[in-house]
Formats: structure tokens, sequence, C-alpha cells
């Protein structure tokens, strides 16, 4: 596109222009401020709203009555979440589907690139759109044909592999796994394509210098791709972990919210918020899994700004 | 030696090949066994080894677009009234001895994905435009940290969100009405949008605008005539990125829409009949609602990478 | 190329808003008069509106019957109803929600319509209990019993009465193989004919779902072996639950589960029907309404040869012979909000009218009139319905108190923990259920 070969001549501007700044601000409070409005309503209130509710004792099943029905009661809701042994367990079981998925994302997923951006025929675009496909698909849909797909008396999925009559989707010490096995065929290719731009950004004369010196193909691999290419793997891992933790239409798809449902946090939030209509309880489980991922978010990109220089 | 090495070399490259060949066609069962399912007829899911040659029946695809009753035991329609049934409803007669009461929810939810989708993707994308053109081109005082704050809405969980939202909307009578949809899928992905597009509007050297001004143009027409122009290749990308998104979107829609406004992914899951669970027009449904995220991905393919890092990486 | 391609995606996406729009403007097609009937989306609610047509035909009044899913069902209209919305005039709630919505104020005091229609004479007693009061026992009614269910069984006559596996379960527990008389005989005949090497399985129950499958199995155990879920006035939990005849009642629940098919922990309403006609098991539970499906040629080969039983009776612990079957079904309640009350109560009058639940037990409609459920033929009308006769007899619902949900849930996570997984012992699963009851109760305020 004749737009992008442009704009990289004035890649070092970065598109700031101070110009006749005060002239605009009418036009620039027109320009930002429903973007703005729209979120604070929309986001930020009911993010305010529920942070006061957590603090309260209020079911939304019941008559709003003030001072029954939402009642102050304090920390209570935090206190209670926090030394619930149950609580624990699903802590756990989130923090082990987040790594299991994640990791397997990360290493299938950069293999993949590794294999497509070696290889070097005509159909390789091709190849790459077909293996996209699973990323843009609705979850909960996708999850839902899984369910049928792993079925133990009439799915395909233990038939193609072999595998007898393996319960996948409502056995509670597999399921997790189930789930597992959907999230790294939906998001692999997610870090595939990140990892084929990081591979394609890195400059051939590296690999050239290399040959000179007749550098062994792990020593390339050690210290020219992976470095290079480190930036946006872990671009990659911080999209995938923050969207693996709040994971909720997958399982919802595949196993349900069920009794025998993995233990996973939001499944967990949701029964609480909207089954037994505990809303209070669950704005404050939502609080704390909001922290859960600010924090970690901000550790990844400490690592990010440190491997950007 | 040379040759050998040539001859190693030509050999690696075609089992590379048939490698990726075979990776892809594995990745891509999981879609084969749904277009395969939503063929079968109803008697043919249901049982193991699982088939994949069979007589194809359209008995799916009735299914999900009609509401149908079973035939109390003991009633049987007369020879006369089979001839008399229209086409489809034969096909369900004779395949499931069903009735055809009339037609079914999907269409409507089809529908409600359709209009919900394409007015939120509308109008995030203009406010998007006019935003990320205020960000680029602006020296907006905090600009860092309100283009953070918009990032961060993003990154919310929706089940975290939704309990609030549920209130509010409850309140405003906003529950289950396409403009509460419409309003929540605008807030979720207008963030992105502004991201997206203030990486394609970065993009476009300013000298023109420059020029223009000079000319005598304002600043409004300068965005409108010049600036929109060429970022119509990025606004439609975005455009495209943020139907998908409101496509697929779950949480919201499942817990804020129960009927008048439900999208096909909060309706379809729970879709299972009373003869047992129907999977083929499951099946059938989640083909027909696959079918433009599919077309629009492949359209999408070369913004793939922009898109789904919030243009934090450009190819 | 690029650039086309995203051109043309513009143009599709313009086309379809533009469609959507237009279609978005017309206006519904606008009724006379016209009542809205809320329901769950099943065979029940179809039977419904096709026996409301009749109405339409004597009154003019259009009758709407909405569907929702079980999965949401009761959410659905909780979150509808706190909203105070008018979006239906009547709503065939769940027995058990029935708490929850006149402490809510949702549903309107029928009490006096009830005795000037005398739906108290012509109704069975029981199906006014569980369906229309509350509290239990006041003789405060707010809903008419409209469709009755219980759990019972379906069985294949082929393979019952097959010579070599009756010779063979003769031989292997000493009496002979029938349709079962208690649930042990029922545990008997799924181990005779569980055979997982040829994919055969003992039997197929629920195991869980969203809502109350579980829950509702376990319930009738408990019961038939001599145990309580507690005390439905005092809503004491201790000394009832833990006790021996329920411990007995979930430990035969979990010796149950070892016979049914794989990929049953999540079975609901839906799966055993699944299981039963892909022939994997010679016999499985089901509420009543999802019977049809079985007794349908073109869908269940086996319809021929399908019968059907009432849970059986049994003797507990303690020596005393009982018989319990869950309750399913719902009760008819006019909505508070409602505009057009009137309207819902001239449907009500016309539904309650001794020829409106023939006709409602003929389209396959489980009625609760005590005169249509007498008659020859509704008992010939469905191979099924004799066993619906029986089943009303011994039905018993779960508490019917607001806090229903949350015990629902906890006792179906703590049961589950033992009967579907395997983890602990029956007696320590229910002493923790019996702790977490009595600790919501306390909370809700029922000991004060």
């Amino acid at each position: 596109m004749s737009i992008f070969k442009k704009s990289k001549k004035n890649d070092t501007r970065n598109g700031q222009v101070y110009y006749r700044p005060m002239r605009d601000i009418t036009l620039l409070r027109l320009f930002i401020l429903p973007t703005i409005i729209l979120l604070i309503v929309i986001n930020v209130f009911p993010l305010f709203w529920s942070l006061f509710l957590s603090f309260s004792r209020y079911s939304a099943k019941m008559p709003n009555i003030w001072g029954t029905n939402p009642r102050m009661i304090g920390t209570i809701n935090y206190s209670r979440i926090l030394t619930d042994p149950d609580m624990w367990i699903r802590f756990i079981t989130t923090a082990k589907y987040v790594v299991l998925s994640v990791g397997g994302e990360m290493i299938l997923g950069f293999g993949l690139a590794l294999l497509i951006f070696r290889s070097d025929f005509k159909a390789k675009g091709l190849i790459t759109t077909l293996l996209v496909l699973p990323m843009t698909m609705s979850p909960v849909i996708v999850g839902l044909m899984w369910q049928l797909f792993y079925d133990p008396n009439w799915g395909t999925f233990n038939y193609l592999l072999g595998l007898g009559r393996i319960d996948w989707v409502s056995d509670p010490a597999r399921n997790l796994y189930s789930i597992v096995i959907v999230d790294i065929w939906m998001w692999t290719p997610f870090v595939m394509l990140l990892s084929i731009a990081g591979l394609s950004a890195i400059p051939k004369y590296l690999y050239e210098a290399a040959e000179i010196d007749r550098a062994s193909w792990w020593l390339k691999f050690r210290k020219i791709t992976l470095p290079m290419v480190y930036p946006l793997l872990l671009v990659a891992l911080i999209f995938r972990t923050i969207e693996a933790f709040k994971i909720f239409d997958l399982p919802m798809g595949i196993v349900g919210r069920g009794a025998v449902a993995p233990r996973l946090l939001s499944l967990h939030l949701y029964n609480v918020s909207f089954v037994t209509w505990k809303t209070s309880y669950g704005s404050a489980l939502g609080y704390i899994m909001l922290i859960i991922i600010i924090a970690t978010t901000s550790i990844f990109i400490k690592y990010l700004n440190k491997a950007k220089q | 030696m040379a040759i050998i090495a040539n001859r190693k070399r030509r050999i690696g490259r075609w089992v590379l090949i048939i490698v990726l060949i075979v990776i892809t066609f594995i990745y891509l069962i999981p879609f084969m066994y749904i277009i395969n399912t939503a063929f079968k007829p109803w008697t043919g899911i249901k049982v193991y080894p699982p088939t994949v040659i069979f007589k194809p029946s359209i008995g799916s695809f009735i299914r999900i677009f009609t509401s149908r009753t079973v035939y109390p035991p003991g009633e049987v329609p007369t020879e006369e009234e089979i001839s008399g049934m229209k086409w489809y409803e034969r096909i369900v007669y004779k395949e499931t001895n069903e009735e055809v009461v009339r037609l079914g929810d999907f269409p409507r939810r089809y529908l409600n994905s359709i209009i919900i989708c394409s007015i939120s993707t509308l109008i995030t994308v203009i406010l998007g435009t006019i935003a990320a053109y205020g960000f680029s081109r602006f020296n907006v005082r905090g600009k860092d940290d309100l283009l953070f704050f918009i990032l961060s809405t993003r990154m919310l969980p929706p089940v975290v969100v939704v309990i609030p939202v549920f209130l509010m909307f409850r309140f405003l009578g906003l529950t289950d009405t396409h403009i509460g949809l419409i309003l929540l899928y605008i807030a979720f992905n207008v963030s992105f949008a502004v991201w997206v597009l203030k990486g394609f509007i970065d993009e476009i050297p300013t000298e023109y605008e420059e020029a223009a001004m000079v000319d005598g143009y304002t600043r409004f027409q300068v965005f409108r005539k010049i600036v929109v122009p060429q970022a119509t290749t990025g606004i439609a990308a975005t455009a495209v990125f943020c139907f998908i998104f409101s496509w697929n979107e779950y949480a919201f829609a499942f817990l804020l829409s129960r009927k008048i406004a439900q999208t096909v992914p909060a309706w379809l899951p729970y879709q299972m009949g009373v003869l047992g669970y129907d999977w083929g027009a499951a099946a059938a449904g989640t083909f027909i609602f696959l079918l433009p995220a599919m077309v629009f991905t492949i359209i999408l393919r070369k913004h793939l990478v922009r898109g789904i890092t919030f243009g934090a990486i450009r190819k | 190329m690029k650039r086309i391609s995203l051109r043309s995606a513009a143009i599709v996406l313009s086309v379809s808003l533009i469609a959507g729009l237009s279609l978005a403007s017309c206006p519904a097609l606008a009724k006379e008069e016209f009542i809205t009937i809320n329901w769950a989306q099943w065979a029940p609610a179809d039977y419904l509106e096709k026996l409301s047509r009749d109405f339409t035909a004597e009154t003019g009044i259009e009758v709407i019957v909405e569907q929702t899913p079980w999965e949401t069902f009761v959410q659905k209209y909780n979150t509808e109803l706190i909203a105070k919305s008018d979006a239906w005039d009547i709503i065939v709630g769940d027995s058990q929600d029935i708490g929850n919505n006149v402490v809510g104020g949702h549903y309107v005091d029928l009490t006096t319509w009830i005795t000037e229609q005398q739906v108290d004479k012509t109704f069975t007693p029981a199906s006014l209990t569980y369906y229309a009061e509350y509290p239990k026992g006041s003789k405060e009614y707010y809903a008419v019993p409209c469709e009755g269910d219980a759990l019972a069984w379906a069985y294949r006559t082929d393979l019952f009465e097959d010579p070599d596996n009756m010779a063979a379960f003769e031989k292997e527990y000493g009496y002979s193989l029938a349709v079962p008389e208690s649930w042990d005989m029922l545990k008997d005949i799924a181990e005779f004919f569980h055979d997982p090497a040829n994919d055969f399985y003992g039997v197929a129950i629920y195991g869980d779902n969203g809502y109350d499958s579980l829950a509702m199995f376990a319930e009738q155990v408990i019961w038939s072996f001599g145990g309580e879920l507690g005390n439905y006035s005092t809503y004491k939990v201790d000394g009832y639950l833990n006790t021996e005849g329920a411990i007995a009642g979930i430990e035969y629940y979990h010796d149950l589960f070892q016979f049914v098919p794989p990929g049953f922990g999540n079975a609901f309403y839906i799966k055993t029907n699944d299981a039963f006609v892909a022939g994997i098991v010679p016999m499985s539970t089901n509420y009543l309404a999802f019977f049809p499906g079985l007794a349908n040629k073109a869908t269940n080969e086996y319809a021929d040869v399908t019968g059907y039983f009432a849970c059986p009776p049994q003797v507990g612990p303690d020596g005393v012979e009982r018989r319990f079957a869950a309750l399913g079904g719902q009760g008819a309640s006019v909505v508070s909000y409602s505009k057009k009350k009137d309207l819902a109560f001239k449907w009500l009058e016309w539904f309650i009218r001794p020829d409106t639940q023939m006709k409602w037990a003929k389209l396959g409609g489980y009625t609760c009139h005590i005169d249509t459920l007498a008659s020859h033929e509704f008992l010939n009308a469905t191979p099924y319905n004799p066993t619906f006769k029986t089943s009303m007899e011994i039905f018993k619902d779960w508490w019917a108190c607001p806090e229903y949900d949350e015990l629902l849930r906890t006792f179906s996570e703590i049961i589950a923990d033992y009967v579907i997984i395997g983890n602990g012992t029956a007696e320590q699963a229910l002493q923790k259920c019996t702790e977490k009851w009595s600790s919501i109760f306390e909370e809700a305020g029922y000991y004060d």
C-alpha cells in the first residue's frame, strides 16, 4: 500500500504536530469527549458502583431498600472470599489453566511460526489464513461443537485419536484439559502470527554473519532468533495471559457451569452473581480478579519495557 | 558434495511443505466436522463409530429455522395430509415425525446479531476515527494516561463489568433492548478502535494537511477531505474487526438479553429440543453463524496482526 | 487487491446495516387483544400454544407463549420481575421458585379466586400444595397447577423379557427379572446389564447440570430411604439431612452412578433420552414431559419396545417402606405488574374447565385435574400416562423458600463431589451440606 510506504518516512515524527493547537481546542474536545464520556458512563461509573456494592450486602433478586438491601457491612465479603478454602482451589485451578493453555500456545505457536517462516512455497499465505480461522470464531459456539466432538459415546475426538471411551467433558479430572486443548487450538495461531511478524523483522545480515562464523543452528537460534523475537513473544504472552485468566465463553460452551465444571474463577463469579444472586459477594470477587489482572499486566509490561531497551 | 547438499535441501523443503499441509488439515478437522454433522440425518449423528460418508440431508437446516411439535403417539397424519404438506414439512415429518408450527427463533436471533453488530460497528468507527485523529494530531494534556485509560477498559473481564452494568441497565430499562446492547458493544470496542486507528492515522503524513490549511481549509475540512480518504483502508479494517468482536461476544449478550435483542451466541447453545439433543440443528446453526466471520477473516488476513494487538505491532 | 476486498467488506457491512435497520423499524404486527405467557422452552409449551388456539377462537384474545431455555428460564424471569416488567401476564414458573416470587410480590394472590372457582376441589390436593401454595400449609394460593410432572423411568421391554436375560438374571440374583419393585432391585438390574466392554451400560440417570437435575434425583432417593431434606416449616436441617436414611439414599445414588455410560457427569434431561435412543442402556430416568421423545418412532427405533414405570418404593434402613418421586412441573401465576390481569384471569378460567383440561391432556400436557386423571381416555392416550398417574400420588418437592436457589447450588456442588467425583463419604457430604444449609437459613433469619 502506498500509504504505508509513505508513512515510513514520517515515522520519526510519530505523527505529533503541534500545529496551532489553541485554535483547535473546541474541535479537539468535540472529537475526544464523546469517547471518554461513553467509557465513563458505561465502564467507569458501573465499576465504582460495584466497588460500593462489594462493601455491602446486596442481592439483585430482592427489592432495593436502603439500609437492608444494600446494607453496608465493610470488608466482610473480601475476608470471606480470602478465607474460603474452596476459593483457593479456584484460584489455583485458574492459574493452572492460564499456565497450561498459554504455555502450550507459546511453544506450539512459535514452533509453527518457525516452520512456516522457513518454508517457501506459494500456498504459504493460504495456509496461514486457514490456520488463523479458529481465532476469529465465536468461542461459545465453537466450544459447543467441541462438546459434541468430545462426546465419549458418539464423538469423533476419541475415535480419531484411538483413545476409547474417554470422558473429556464431564469428568472433573479431565475437563480442565479439554478446555485447555480447545484454547490452544484457537489461540496458537495468534502466537504464530506475532512470531512470524517478529521473524520477518530480523535483518538477514545477522544470519549471514553467523554463517561466516560457522555458528551452529542452535547458537543462531539462541543468539539471534530468540532475542529478536522476544519482545513480540512478550506481547503475545501479555495478551494471552489476560484473555486466559478471564476465560468465560469457552468453558460455558464446552462444559457449562454445572457442579462438575472446572473450578474457574469466572464461572464461579457468574454462578455467585447470577444464579444464587449474591450480587455484592460477586462484586468483591470481581474486584479481586481485577486487581490480579492489573498486577500481572504491570509486571509483564515492566519486562516488555526492559526488553525494548 | 554440493549436489547432495542441494538434494537434501530440496527433500527438506518438500518434507516441510507436507508437514505444514498435514498440520493445516488436522487443524481444520473441527470445522469439517461441523459441516459434516450439519448435513447428517437425525439418526446418523448419535452413532459409533462416526460416519463420514452418508446420504446428506437438509433436515437439520430446516429444523434450525422452524419451531416444531412432535405428533402425539398414535396420531398419524393421513396420506392426504402428507401429500398436502409443503416440501420442508414433509422432510421434517419423515425425519423426526414432527409438525412444523411456525418459523423458528433462529432467523430473528440472526437478524438481531446483524442489526446490533452493524450499528454498533458504524458508531464505534465514527467515534474511534475522530478520537484517534484527535489523539494523533493534537497535543492533548495527559495523553498517555488518557490512552491507557481507554485501553484499560478493554482489559476488564466482561463478567466483572456485567454486574453493575446489569443493575444500571435494569434501572434504565435497557435490558433486552437493541439500544442497550449496541451501547455496550460501542463501549466495548471503542478502545480497540481508538488504538488501532491512531496507529493508522499516525502513518499518514501531515504535509498535506498543513498545505491544505495554508490554503484556507478548516481543521474539520482537512479531517474530512484529506485524512479520512487516506485512512479508508485502516478504517475498513478496524470496522471489520469491531464487527467480528461483537459478532462473537457472548457474556454481555447472554446476561443482558432474553428475547427481543438476543443474539445468536447467547441463544444457540441452549437449543436442545425434546427428542434428544438436536446436534444436527446446532451444527447447521453454527455453520450459518460462523460463515460471515470466516469470510471477514479471509478479507482481513493482511491486517490481522495489527488488529489482534490493538495496533501495537505494525507489520 | 487488498483495498478492493476491504471496500467490498465495507459494502457488505453497510448493506446488512440497511437491511437490518429497515427490518427493525417495521412495527410488530399489532394485535387487538393478547396476553403473553412465559414458560420454559420445551414441548409442553408448544402444546399450550396449540391448546390456546381454542381460547382465541372463543374469545378473540390472542395468546402468545414465550419460551426461554431451561438453563436460564428462572434466572431470566427473576431479573425481569424485579424490574417490575409487564412483559408477561402469566408466568408458568417452576414450583420451587414460588416462595421467591410471592415474597418478592411478583405474583397475584389467587386464594379467593381458587375457592370461588373450586380449583381446590377439582385439582389434586398434592398438586395445589406444591404448585400453588405458599407458605406450605397456609392455604394461601398463588398459582393454578398447569403442568404436573415427576421423575419416572423408561425401560426396554425386549431386553427385560428376553428369556436368556431372564434366566441369567434369575441365576445371578435369585429372583426373576421384572420391572423394578424397589430401588435395590433397580440397582441389581443395572449391574446385571452393565457391560462397558461391549458399549452397553446399566442405567442412564442424571449427573448434573446448571439447574436442578442432580438435586432432584438425590432428593427422591433420600426420601425413599427414609431421610429428609429438613423440616419445611421450622427450617431445621440438623437431624433430618444427616440421618441414617439420607446417608443410605446418597450412598445408593453413588453406587448406582457406577453403571452409567461415560460422559454422564453432566447428564441432564436430554442426555438420558439420548442414551436410551442410542440403545446403550436398558433403562433411563427422566421427567415425564420428556417421554414423548421416546415414544416417537421416527427418532427412537426402540419406541415399540419401550415401557415406562414410576419410581419404585424402598424399605429404608429403619425397616419402613416409602415411595417418593421428585416433583417437576409448574403452576401458572398471574404477574402483579401485568396491565391485562382481567384477560389473564379470563384465560385461567378457561384453562381450568374440564373440557380444556381433557384437551390439554390429549395434546400431551400433564393435567392435575382429578376427573381427567381418572378417565380412561386419559389413561389410554399415551403409553406413559398410567405412569404419570402413579407418579402424581408419590411426588414431593424441594424447598420452596426464596433461598431455594442457593440451597440448590450448595447441595448440587457438595453431593456431586461425592456421587459423581467420588471424594469422601456420603456422611461427610451430608454433614457439610447440613452445616452450610443451616448457616444459609440462619443468615436469612429463619431461626430468629
